[in-house]
């Protein structure tokens, strides 16, 4: 087998990152995110390949926060677009978990599918290279084995390194374009053969089994007010989790010129719902609340075969008000929802 | 009796005589850390109950979900939990009729945030400390407004000088400032945390939801994210009353109190003495809230 040794990791980087733009998990001072390499400041920045996981998700690689679409200017006679923002140079993801792996298959079934192609979301994702890191040990606050991700085989990864426990990473590579990373980086891989690491059972299980059929059923059950009596409506939950998408488009003008942005957008602010005329549809939050978890475990479910939860634990880690969104699963399964 | 067996069997009188139609306290998660918000509607519901080290939560922000509402209302405060009583008393938000508040001398809190965090496996450093940071720097743990008070009066715990570390801060030139905040608010990530847990943060419509006209941009670029903290703070001057959720709940760690400490010092200093959210007089205003001739502006 191949075998990556870890103190090559830097050399291993700054390689690829000669020809894409690389994105590893690492400890930025407070933060823990996926940030480009070019980015890491030795002083300051650790790798977190060791860690469970970063608090940041790598969503951002490829629907970054907020993302400039393009510039225009006001000319004689209307308006002229002086530049469309795509980004289509090649990216390498370094390190991301099946969970957060996942949650990118599930943007892709937003983003590409169903006749519907984001451009831009496109243009990163054709040009992404993925190397996913094999979950040996599951956090106490990971399901992903619920949501049908499997953590040792991580699905649509180019290529995949498993920790042994040893100062190798195992190195497999999984596509085409896996094999090619293989070649570039034929200098820092060894042949050695490594027993595989032991893997731990998940602490944390739930049930999907008929929860988007039963979800459907209590949209107007009195229970969504007192599940969602701690919610405070903030965007942690939205803004932490590795496959919400939503989003705005917006602009900002100067004078007679501008440009159009898109930004992150969460079903938890009062002004995601809120219409041209004044009336908002969601004004309470427990109809908010309601609509966040009908998505992840009802409407995606229905419309792309798949859960828009992929159990990485981050929502119940950061939530302020202690909800947990396993907690919602085992509730659509045993709570009594009629009044 | 426990603190928590007082609490329970006052949460049962309430709700049994129908004094109150819930009653907000904490239940406790699978975790020994894990203390979250529960409303008790029913008599049985009142044995989920409990306090304890980790029930830290300002229940008081959560009176805005019923504002526009009839149900009257049994609370658990602390110390800073209550003066957010009277910081929605004397902004209007709620008639004191409509509540029944049992106050609880606190021994202070330990951050069931931080607990979770150390426990996630996300931490390369364990962060939790035997008392929360906010706590470090209680000057108010006894409730200031309550119908029945529980547990032994408490000194305050602040140790020190009270405003050091804004006082450093200020010792920094105006560029060294600058690139201080700089640095904490480029990590903002716009969740809008510190002010859905800010029970001073109860606009009807957020200047930060405004869409006609929009005037803050939703980019998360500095001078967004800058924008909106530096309009957060100034409508929190005089308003603070200092219990700390803001930074707590922060999930990038922005340390906001130390911004909100400045302004409770320069409104101590211009328009005081004073200290907010401290006694309920009714149709008092707070400094800042009305104009007065003789309001300071030489530092303007």
């Amino acid at each position: 087998m191949k075998v990556l040794n870890k103190n090559k990791l830097p050399a291993v980087f700054d390689k690829l990152a000669q020809q894409s733009e690389l994105f590893v998990p690492l400890q930025k001072k407070e933060q823990s995110g996926f940030y480009s390499w070019k980015s890491f400041d030795q002083a300051s920045d650790q790798l977190a390949l060791d860690l469970l996981n970063v608090y940041l998700p790598p969503k951002q690689v490829l629907l970054p926060q907020t993302e400039k679409m393009y510039s225009f200017r006001q000319e004689e006679g209307g308006v002229a677009i002086s530049e469309v923002y795509e980004e289509s140079q090649a990216r390498v993801i370094f390190g991301i978990r099946a969970c957060d792996l996942q949650a990118i298959n599930c943007l892709d079934q937003a983003f590409l599918t169903r006749g519907f192609v984001d451009e831009f979301y496109k243009a990163r994702r054709d040009n992404t290279t993925i190397v996913a890191s094999a979950c040996y040990k599951p956090g106490a606050n990971c399901f992903c084995s619920s949501m049908g991700v499997n953590p040792l085989e991580p699905a649509g990864a180019d290529a995949i390194i498993r920790d042994t426990g040893t100062e190798y990473f195992i190195w497999e590579a999984r596509t085409p374009a896996g094999e090619e990373l293989s070649r570039q980086l034929a200098e820092f891989l060894e042949e050695k053969e490594l027993p595989l690491p032991q893997s731990q059972a998940f602490e944390r299980q739930v049930d999907m089994e008929g929860v988007a059929e039963k979800l459907s059923q209590v949209f107007s059950s009195p229970l969504w007010e007192e599940l969602s009596d701690a919610c405070q409506t903030c965007g942690i939950c939205t803004y932490l989790c590795p496959s919400c998408y939503c989003f705005d488009i917006q602009v900002k003008n100067q004078g007679e010129a501008g440009y159009r942005f898109r930004c992150w957008d969460s079903c938890m602010y009062g002004e995601y719902t809120l219409m041209a005329g004044g009336h908002n549809p969601r004004a309470s939050a427990t109809e908010r609340f309601r609509n966040r978890f009908l998505h992840k475990l009802e409407f995606f479910n229905e419309r792309y075969g798949m859960p828009l939860c992929t159990g990485c634990g981050r929502c119940i880690i950061a939530c302020p008000a202690g909800i947990d969104i396993s907690k919602i699963i085992t509730a659509a399964k045993e709570a009594e929802w009629s009044a | 009796m426990d603190i928590t067996g007082k609490i329970r069997e006052i949460a049962a009188r309430l709700l049994q005589n129908g004094e109150v139609d819930l009653f907000m306290a904490w239940e406790k998660g699978d975790l020994p850390f894990q203390s979250k918000p529960f409303f008790a509607r029913r008599v049985e519901d009142v044995e989920r109950i409990i306090f304890d080290e980790y029930s830290i939560h300002n229940l008081s922000n959560a009176l805005l979900k019923f504002r526009d509402r009839q149900e009257k209302i049994g609370l658990v405060v602390k110390g800073c939990d209550s003066r957010g009583v009277v910081r929605l008393l004397e902004d209007g938000q709620i008639e004191r009729d409509r509540l029944y508040i049992v106050g609880v001398c606190c021994p202070g809190m330990k951050d069931p945030l931080q607990a979770m965090r150390d426990y996630s496996g996300f931490n390369r450093n364990p962060e939790a400390a035997p008392l929360a940071a906010k706590c470090e720097n209680c000057i108010q743990p006894n409730p200031v407004i309550y119908d029945e008070l529980l547990g032994e009066e408490q000194p305050p715990r602040v140790q020190g000088e009270r405003f050091a570390r804004v006082r450093e801060l200020e010792q920094l030139s105006p560029d060294e400032r600058y690139r201080f905040f700089e640095d904490i608010l480029s990590r903002c990530i716009r969740c809008y945390a510190c002010r859905q847990a800010c029970v001073a943060c109860n606009c009807r419509t957020c200047i930060f939801d405004e869409t006609k006209p929009q005037w803050v941009g939703r980019e998360t670029s500095i001078s967004d994210n800058m924008m909106y903290h530096l309009v957060r703070a100034s409508h929190m001057a005089g308003r603070c009353i200092e219990c700390g959720e803001c930074e707590r709940v922060c999930p990038v760690n922005i340390p906001l109190m130390l911004i909100n400490q400045k302004l409770i010092k320069d409104v101590d200093n211009f328009f005081g003495p004073y200290e907010a959210g401290m006694q309920y007089v009714e149709g008092a205003k707070p400094p800042l809230s009305v104009y007065q001739e003789n309001d300071p502006d030489d530092f303007i």
